[in-house]
């Protein structure tokens, strides 16, 4: 974004193993939004998802060396790490303020989330949420940003836990027919 | 394996969420690696949910940026394992031979500090050793001191002594109570004097011997007062030094005549009357 080079994927890989500070930098300016983007939607909090940013960004310097393009690409081992890390932290603080169900269990989740926090890509992202029923959303966001395993999905949403796989796969089929039409 | 089956029962999905346990995944990590078509489909479900992420995807604050690239450098600073970068290792190197300087400055102060304790050692002993051999003549001093002082007391009380003597001696040539009784050579014995000095009343009784010659060593002079012919005696006394002064000798209760005979050395009961020197009547 704004920077005049462009590294293919493998030379940013090859930059960043080597150490490469202008590498790191080019990483950071390109895929800080979305990694951003998804610690704030994990902690839902600005001031946290900043500090869990630059954890974030230090696990990725630390960690290139166990980065094997073999077996996926650069931004799919970044997201794990984003996701990982965003997740431990809401689960650690959760932990403390025993704020995670409060927070789950209200309804208004995801549009909430959204009033507060413009995404980038703004017009697609309201028109996924407006052709998402509010259940398909919420199981994705519980799932993929909260962590949350199958028995607190179907607690949260007050749904056997058999129907919670098949809720899903239906939420993700939907979800991807939308992204299809964009 | 029915992979169209597998791939529409919904497990894919449920993998790319993070909805499977760990177990399921690794199952489908591992069909994934088997079949290509189970792969395809996982790696398209991931593209989409990407795309997906990317709708959400925020401009993060300013400055987190330069936060990150700071604690990079703090962290290669405090990772020794980061041995690529120059400034740790030369950190390290000052550090260590910080560490030598420090070391040899500390050795040379204890050698410092041991050869000053050996001089200062050195320098006691001989200090000791001196003190000790003044401590010798000091003593020797004070011996000598000691011994001179007691002469000292010694002559002072000779000298008191003479004092008093004389005191005494002109306090009976001034007591108008005392008798002077000159007493003249008798016979052979020309030009030889001695004076005796009574008190009748307190009976005290001194002899000057003014030119009495020299006894043999082994005699003396003795005095004798004699009453109605009769000596008594009146006790002995020296010559030498004393020959000129006043010597206090037996009290005399009466006397007529004064004489003084050569006996044997502590005086006779009787004189021997052939050896008397001098002999002088006592006034009336």
């Amino acid at each position: 974004m704004g920077a005049a080079v462009t590294y293919t994927e493998s030379e940013l890989v090859l930059g960043l193993k080597a150490r490469n500070e202008k590498h790191f930098g080019y990483l950071y300016d390109h895929y800080s939004p979305a990694l951003y983007g998804i610690a704030l939607k994990v902690v839902n909090d600005e001031t946290v998802a900043g500090d869990v940013l630059q954890e974030i960004f230090l696990k990725i310097w630390r960690g290139i060396e166990r980065y094997d393009s073999d077996k996926g690409r650069l931004f799919t081992w970044m997201v794990n790490i984003a996701r990982n890390t965003a997740i431990d932290t809401l689960r650690s603080k959760a932990h403390k303020m025993g704020q995670k169900a409060s927070e789950l269990g209200s309804n208004g989740l995801a549009s909430d989330q959204l009033a507060i926090h413009p995404s980038v890509d703004h017009l697609g992202l309201v028109k996924v949420v407006e052709q998402l029923n509010k259940e398909q959303r919420v199981i994705i966001d519980l799932a993929y940003y909260k962590g949350c395993t199958q028995e607190e999905i179907a607690k949260i949403l007050d749904i056997p836990l058999g129907t919670v796989k098949t809720r899903m796969r239906n939420a993700i089929i939907q979800l991807r027919n939308i992204l299809k039409q964009m | 394996m029915d992979v169209q089956r597998y791939i529409s029962s919904g497990i894919i999905e449920n993998h790319v969420t993070g909805l499977l346990s760990e177990v399921e995944s690794r199952e489908v990590l591992s069909t994934m690696q088997q079949y290509p078509e189970v792969k395809a489909a996982a790696d398209a479900l991931q593209v989409d949910m990407e795309r997906y992420i990317q709708l959400w995807a925020t401009k993060p604050p300013a400055g987190i940026k330069r936060q990150i690239m700071e604690r990079l450098h703090k962290t290669e600073a405090d990772e020794p394992v980061v041995a690529e970068s120059e400034t740790p290792a030369e950190t390290n190197e000052d550090t260590f031979s910080e560490n030598t300087g420090l070391n040899i400055s500390q050795l040379q102060i204890w050698q410092y500090s041991a050869a000053a304790a050996i001089v200062l050692l050195l320098g006691s002993i001989v200090m000791n050793v001196v003190s000790y051999s003044n401590s010798g003549s000091y003593q020797q001093q004070i011996s000598s001191l000691q011994t001179e002082q007691s002469s000292l007391m010694a002559e002072k009380e000779a000298l008191k002594e003479q004092l008093e003597f004389a005191h005494k001696e002109m306090g009976v040539m001034k007591d108008p109570s005392f008798k002077w009784t000159r007493m003249p050579g008798v016979g052979k014995h020309t030009g030889v004097v001695a004076t005796v000095c009574w008190n009748p009343q307190s009976k005290e009784t001194f002899i000057l011997a003014q030119a009495l010659p020299e006894p043999p060593v082994d005699k003396q002079y003795q005095l004798w007062a004699i009453v109605n012919g009769k000596p008594i005696d009146a006790g002995v006394f020296e010559l030498g030094n004393k020959a000129h002064s006043v010597q206090k000798v037996k009290p005399v209760e009466n006397a007529q005549v004064f004489a003084v005979t050569l006996e044997k050395k502590g005086g006779n009961p009787s004189p021997t009357l052939d050896q008397m020197f001098v002999a002088g009547k006592v006034a009336g």
